[in-house]
């Protein structure tokens, strides 16, 4: 198929039940690889009672799963799992689902508007043409070491236009940021990678094939990388073997969602993850004789179960456990790395890993292959890198700064001064698709689509094989929006000189296709010998894939060989319990303005449309706090209140909050609702400079105040409240 | 109801009257909990959410729910394995007598429990009667753009298969029935039987864990029926004798 | 009337405690009924006025907002998806009840104190019907729709589903409100006739009168056709009344739900209505005789005392059908009825189980016993009131507490009534607000019952006993 497809062939390509491209919408952009051809038939989408299918990706986290959504008459009406994406194989999650209360948000940007930072949403309306010579002489008039690009965590095609527009033009480079990373400890993961493997990297646990699991603290079937994946990696795990049944254990303070699906849930201190894991391997290494790795040479299990809080023979059975596994793995992530010492934490547990020599087998631990088309694995900021950022644009460095895709004001701790910064920043210009606290903060909000209305591509971070996920409008944007690729490009342009050749490109789609132009010929999922062929089937397959896993094998050598110093983690903070802040599993960072996750039950707790404090109940009957009583959490950084839920499974010790209410903005369903417990974090980094937010200690003090948190479970059955019996 | 009593009277007819035609096994040991369904079957069947009060108040209007309980004390607590309770689409179903107008009723040829919305007077007494408790009332006008400006935006998203419901009316699970029909008349345009697997429910479609299969119970080679017949199996409240579709698999 | 001609303080005694010994002149009596007809205080109207208020507002106005904003602003959710609606209907099926048990029951067995206040005893049964009917259709989610219950032939050829308790209700309740409007309306043509007679013309009054006593005139013929008419709907509605509330105890005891699924429901729930029905004859017997004229004269303590001992023997019976049911579901030793029972009294509404069985029980044991106080209109009054509350807590615990415990314990949820609480409220008020309009438009004594019945007795004198006799009528 050298030639120009004509638009029947491609119809044909759209074969039954899979994806066909947008073309057939009558988005303007794709019409230019398609010949026109008379309506002497009407396209399918204008038939009563037909679906459309339309491949694309989902943009509610940054894990690239593949979706089709299924649309009818223009409309998006379901979202259903891409079956042939390698990420999520036809699954989604709720926030997947519920991603279609987004495109159809009752509170969206509607108009580009002239925002001038008030705390409403401006009904000040621009002309597209004005807010693109906005961005031009923002672009042309600003010394470009002084613009600044603040970016979304998806490593995703406008990530690469900015990066290549930043790189022309001599700006820095953009920064991306989520809340979602800061809360897994991201880079703290590739910084242990980079430390023991020598490579910036992440690193890659092969779930599904492993047969003992223990995880630390990485509550992945939630938030942590690419939930759906490893869901099916769990199920995979579970009962993917009819011969035997997968085991887990989760080492954790509090039992999380992921650790309430493990079979041992062992609630340790907080901030002796590293230790127990160290402790692990000596045992291991004990139990299978020889000499003990230099690694676990120095620590002492007995302390190690003293300090945890455990009973040593819970280690010296879960060693043996590991010992006797065919496919042994263990996980590091979540909280147990968001402390003072999480990248010993991480390391140990890579550490312990290479001990039980899972390197490179299956059930063990791999290095991620970089996604097609990348030349560099790129990591989102980590908090110290956003420290850094804010006090640049404190200092006046910061000139015009350019939003995308975060929100930074809501998702980062208030102790980061990022809304303070803001004001320090002369323009600021917000991309956002929903008015949000960092959009109303800016001068110019120039919405982008949704992402069920855009183009793109979308880089899999966490995949065994390379994937480049495809985004394509399914509906025609419903506001008055613009592809945020659009207006840099269009920009560039009106700029001229070394903008419009840094860009040179008609429109988001011709720059997408020089992205992907080198993946033309290449073997994978579908191969097409010429661009336009190729970009049909990358938007109707959504996206391109290899055929097979290019999985590397980190050395094990250096892992063993590190010396540890061990040590229990450092708290800040006068307080009596351990915090521990938690994304919430069915929000997520950016959920709360869609009300169907809202009224989804925390899977745990059963809470909707609430924040809520968990406490074990023992603590709560000595500090004389019942159910729904509303305690104020005070740390050195301020305080939040909130209603108590006694939650059975947390240690007395441990105070939890789940992170994604408490906006101030962002919507009727997520405004006024709930706080946010990042306002308590105080600003703390680890060694790989990602926050330790599992790292404070806090107070708690009752208000007096009641709040009757709603549950989906019942009390008196769940709990037996009101049927008291001997 | 094909159900003939006479042959209840006999010890074991129960299993010859159960086979019904659509079934799902829930694989309890898989289910994460993670509400992927909910979501996806609000999505589908244009379930309104009832916002935070009536939803605290058991006004909540989800078609399925992931029910878990606790064993144990801390530290040796554990949830005692997330069930995701649907209409079990029983075999004799206990809702469908006592409905005063006929408005809950057992389809001959699909097997499944029907809920007909514009039959449904709303006494509720089906839903007083269901021991699942899986039927859902609309209390109020959820859907009504007058009363909840949103939906008018909203309803962008709504699944034209399936119908709107209004105030004062009952709704439960259907198996997702629109997506039954359209799986067999595709079937049948095309000359041949639905396939196993060839469609499912929202709910076993999102289920990331692959806990929820849902397919044919009366052919013995169907994954469903193969699941079902797993050592881990079991209806729930099976001794009512309402024959319900729905298995669950144990942890273990 | 034997000729008197000498006293003695007992007779006297005797004639003053009992109605049926105490004649008086036709004419008189009539007189005295008319006049208690049309003697209205300012009170009256100022009680009327504001239960006309109340009707509209807390029965009308806010049953119009519920219609229209669906039945969230009640109480009712999951699993209580019955509340205050069902509990209030089952009350005031009840609270029918005991017209027709006093009229017809005590009618067939020739119970001779019933005779004054058989009419006002038959007009709660049917007022109570209207209120129980009320409740009904307030509960339905759709209540425009209502009509769909009804066997109404129709093209799509859809009928109301017979398997459901709910239609056998319906069918009950509706046989119940003719057959008891209609006798109600048997006995009350003399009466009629004669408040027909005693009305100037010209006035809308006379029309009605004339209108609904259908040209009776008295003539033997008539009065046979009466009193056969009567004796057969006497018999014929007893079973009507027995099987309404058998059947109402059927929406629950039908059902496969812990704590409903009883065997014993019929009787116990016939009991029941029978218990909070005589409480409010007596309640109501106490309001007639205390504010309307000349009624001291038709209501004595004797009256009150008979009722009280009826009283006292139903709450006997009521209590050995609760203990029955009781130990029968609790022996039956299901997991989910031990919880229910369990919550029934440690639950959060515990003492409304206790206050129940003390209303229901322990009060009129320790009080109806004892004939001078049960001879009490005041004292019984109370005690009346308290049956009625405790039956309604009865009621209560049947609906929305043992509704809270299914066999799914994640779904267990308390109720807390919501505007239902106000329809309870406006029912309450109309049956009061008819009973007051009734009481000015017929003669709320039938005085030609109480006129046959004086005629029939008389004292007669044996040596030196003086003894009642009673000759037989018909």
């Amino acid at each position: 198929m050298s030639k120009q497809i004509s638009r029947r062939d491609f119809l044909k390509l759209a074969t039954a039940g899979a994806a066909t491209t947008a073309v057939l919408t009558g988005c303007g952009p794709t019409s230019r690889f398609v010949d026109r051809e008379p309506y002497l038939k009407m396209p399918e989408y204008t038939y009563n009672g037909m679906s459309t299918y339309y491949a694309t990706t989902c943009r509610e986290c940054a894990a690239a799963c593949g979706l089709v959504v299924r649309t009818m008459q223009g409309r998006a009406i379901k979202v259903e799992g891409n079956a042939n994406h390698p990420v999520n194989l036809g699954k989604t999650c709720a926030r997947g689902q519920a991603t279609l209360q987004g495109l159809y948000n009752p509170d969206r940007v509607e108009n580009p508007v002239k925002q001038a930072r008030g705390a409403q949403l401006s009904q000040e309306t621009l002309d597209w043409n004005a807010a693109i010579q906005i961005v031009s002489d923002a672009l042309q008039n600003t010394d470009p070491s002084e613009i600044a690009f603040l970016m979304g965590m998806a490593p995703d095609h406008l990530f690469d236009l900015v990066s290549d527009l930043a790189n022309a033009i001599g700006a820095p480079a953009p920064v991306r940021f989520g809340a979602l990373g800061m809360f897994e400890a991201r880079a703290t993961l590739s910084k242990a990678a980079e430390n023991l493997f020598g490579k910036v990297s992440m690193p890659f646990f092969d779930l599904e094939n492993a047969d003992v699991v223990v995880s630390f603290g990485a509550n992945f079937l939630e938030t942590w990388l690419s939930p759906v994946a490893f869901t099916r990696g769990f199920a995979k795990m579970r009962r993917g073997n009819p011969e035997r049944r997968g085991y887990f254990v989760q080492f954790e303070p509090r039992m999380s969602q992921t650790a309430s699906k493990a079979d041992e849930w062992i609630p340790l201190r907080p901030g002796t993850e590293s230790l127990v894991a160290l402790a692990l391997g000596r045992l291991i290494a004990e139990a299978r004789g020889g000499a003990v790795p230099a690694a676990f040479a120095s620590i002492d299990p007995l302390t190690v179960a003293s300090d945890a809080g455990l009973k040593l023979e819970t280690l010296e059975r879960l060693a043996q456990t590991l010992v006797n596994a065919h496919h042994p793995l263990v996980i590091p992530g979540g909280a147990a790395l968001g402390q003072g010492n999480g990248l010993a934490a991480a390391e140990s547990v890579l550490a312990l890993n290479a001990l039980l020599g899972n390197f490179g087998l299956p059930g063990g631990v791999f290095v991620s292959p970089l996604a097609p088309a990348q030349d560099a694995y790129h990591r989102p900021a980590s908090a110290k890198e956003m420290a850094d950022f804010i006090a640049k644009m404190k200092s006046g460095g910061v000139k015009v700064l350019f939003i995308h895709g975060v929100n930074p004001v809501f998702e980062m701790p208030k102790q980061f001064g990022f809304a303070e910064a803001l004001a320090s920043v002369p323009q600021v210009i917000s991309f956002a698709t929903f008015p949000d606290e960092t959009a109303l903060a800016a001068d110019y909000i120039l919405p982008d689509h949704h992402g069920l209305e855009s183009w793109g591509y979308q880089r899999a971070v966490v995949s065994a094989k390379p994937v480049l996920s495809g985004a394509q409008p399914v509906v025609t944007p419903y506001f008055n929006t613009r592809a945020t690729a659009d207006v840099f490009l269009a920009a560039a342009a009106l700029a001229g000189g070394k903008f419009a050749a840094a860009l040179p490109f008609a429109d988001e789609v011709a720059f997408i296709q020089s992205k992907l132009a080198g993946l033309v010929g290449e073997e994978g999922f579908f191969a097409a010998p010429e661009i336009n062929s190729f970009t049909a089937y990358f938007q109707q397959y959504g996206g391109w894939w290899t055929n097979d896993p290019s999985l590397a094998t980190p050395s094990a050598a250096s892992a063993i060989a590190k010396r540890f110093t061990p040590a229990a983690a450092e708290f800040t903070g006068e307080g009596e319990f351990f915090f521990l802040p938690f994304v919430s599993p069915t929000l997520g960072e950016a959920g709360a303005n869609k009300p169907w996750l809202q009224e989804l039950a925390d899977p745990t707790t059963t809470v909707m449309w609430n924040t809520w404090v968990e406490m074990n109940p023992e603590t709560a009957h000595e500090l004389g706090i019942e159910n729904d009583d509303v305690v104020q959490i005070v740390s050195e950084a301020g305080g939040v209140e909130a209603p108590v839920y006694l939650y059975p499974a947390i240690r007395p010790d441990v105070i939890a909050m789940p992170f994604g209410q408490g906006h101030t903005a962002y919507g009727r369903f997520a405004a006024g609702r709930g706080v946010n417990p990042a306002d308590v974090l105080g600003v703390h980094f680890n060694e790989a400079g990602d926050l330790a937010f599992a790292g404070m200690k806090v107070e708690v003090k009752k208000t007096g105040k009641k709040k009757i948190l709603s549950r989906l479970e019942s009390r008196i059955g769940v709990y037996g409240e009101g049927l008291e019996k001997e | 109801m094909t159900v003939d009593l006479n042959k209840l009277h006999a010890v074991g007819a129960i299993a010859e009257a159960a086979e019904g035609k659509w079934g799902m096994v829930i694989d309890m040991d898989l289910c994460t909990g993670c509400q992927a369904c909910v979501a996806a079957c609000a999505m589908e069947n244009n379930i309104p959410y009832v916002e935070e009060e009536d939803a605290g108040y058991g006004r909540s209007m989800h078609w399925i729910r992931t029910e878990r309980f606790w064993e144990g004390e801390y530290p040796e607590v554990k949830i005692s394995g997330y069930q995701p309770m649907l209409c079990q689409q029983c075999g004799k179903a206990p809702c469908e007598p006592v409905c005063p107008a006929f408005a809950t009723v057992h389809s001959q040829a699909e097997q499944l429990n029907l809920q007909v919305y514009n039959r449904c007077v709303g006494t509720r007494y089906c839903a007083n009667n269901c021991p699942y408790q899986v039927r859902s009332f609309n209390w109020r006008d959820y859907q009504d753009s007058r009363v909840r400006p949103e939906i008018t935006i909203l309803a962008n998203q709504f699944n034209p298969d399936v119908t709107v419901r209004r105030r004062g009316v009952m709704e439960k699970c259907t198996f997702c029935i629109q997506r039954i029909h359209k799986a067999q008349d595709k079937a049948k345009s095309e000359g041949r039987e639905v396939e196993d697997g060839e469609f499912t429910t929202a709910c076993a479609q999102a289920c990331p864990a692959n806990a929820i299969t849902f397919g044919r119970i009366d052919h013995p080679e169907s994954l469903v029926s193969q699941l079902a017949r797993s050592p881990r199996a079991e209806h729930h409240l099976e001794e009512l004798g309402t024959l319900p579709r729905v298995t669950y698999l144990k942890e273990g | 009337m034997a000729d008197r001609k000498h006293h003695t303080s007992h007779e006297e005694h005797l004639r003053e405690q009992r109605l049926m010994l105490d004649p008086m002149p036709r004419g008189k009596m009539n007189e005295m009924v008319m006049e208690a007809m049309h003697t209205t205080s300012w009170k009256f109207w100022l009680v009327f006025g504001l239960l006309a208020a109340i009707v509209a507002y807390a029965l009308f106005y806010k049953w119009g907002v519920m219609i229209l904003e669906g039945l969230g602003v009640a109480g009712v959710n999951r699993p209580s998806y019955w509340g205050i609606f069902l509990v209030n209907t089952v009350f005031w099926i009840g609270i029918s009840h005991a017209g027709t048990f006093i009229s017809a029951i005590l009618r067939v067995f020739k119970a001779e104190f019933r005779r004054p206040f058989t009419r006002a005893a038959e007009l709660m049964t049917t007022f109570g019907l209207v209120q129980a009917g009320f409740s009904i259709f307030m509960h339905m989610g759709r209540v425009w729709l209502s009509y769909w219950l009804m066997p109404i032939p129709n093209q799509r050829q859809l009928w109301p589903n017979f398997h459901s308790p709910l239609s056998w209700d319906l069918l009950a309740i509706t046989t119940y409100l003719l057959s008891s409007t209609m006798y109600l309306f048997l006995p009350l043509i003399p009466d009629l006739a004669m408040a027909r007679d005693r009305t100037p013309d010209g006035t809308w009054q006379k029309v009605f009168y004339r209108t609904l006593a259908l040209g009776f005139r008295g003539t033997e013929g008539e009065w046979t056709h009466l009193r056969n008419a009567l004796n057969i709907f006497a018999f014929a509605i007893i079973p009507v009344m027995f099987s309404v509330h058998t059947i109402v105890s059927w929406d629950f005891a039908m059902a496969t739900r812990p704590g409903w699924s009883s065997t014993i429901f019929g009787p116990y729930f016939v009991i029941g209505a029978l218990h909070s029905g005589m409480g409010a004859v007596v309640m109501v017997l106490a309001v007639v005789r205390g504010t309307m004229k000349n009624m001291k004269y038709f209501i004595r303590p004797e009256h009150f005392e008979a009722i009280g001992k009826l009283m006292l023997i139903i709450s006997m019976a009521w209590a050995y059908f609760f203990f029955n049911d009781y130990i029968v579901q609790w022996y039956g030793g299901d997991k989910w009825t031990k919880e229910l029972l369990h919550w029934h009294e440690a639950g959060p509404m515990g003492w409304m189980w206790f206050a129940m069985l003390i209303f229901n029980v322990a009060i009129p044991w320790a009080t109806l016993w004892n004939k001078k106080w049960r001879s009490t209109p005041w004292l019984i009054f109370i005690v009346g009131m308290l049956i009625n509350v405790g039956m309604w807590f009865e009621r209560y615990i049947i609906v929305p507490i043992s509704l809270t415990i299914n066999r799914m314990p994640f779904t267990w949820r308390l109720y807390q009534p919501g505007i239902e609480v106000w329809l309870g409220i406006g029912t309450l008020a109309f049956f009061i607000l008819l009973y007051m309009t009734a009481s000015k438009l017929i003669p709320l004594i039938p005085v030609w019952e109480v006129q046959e019945g004086q005629m029939a007795h008389s004292l007669k004198k044996y040596g030196r006993e003086t003894v009642v006799t009673v000759s037989e009528l018909e």
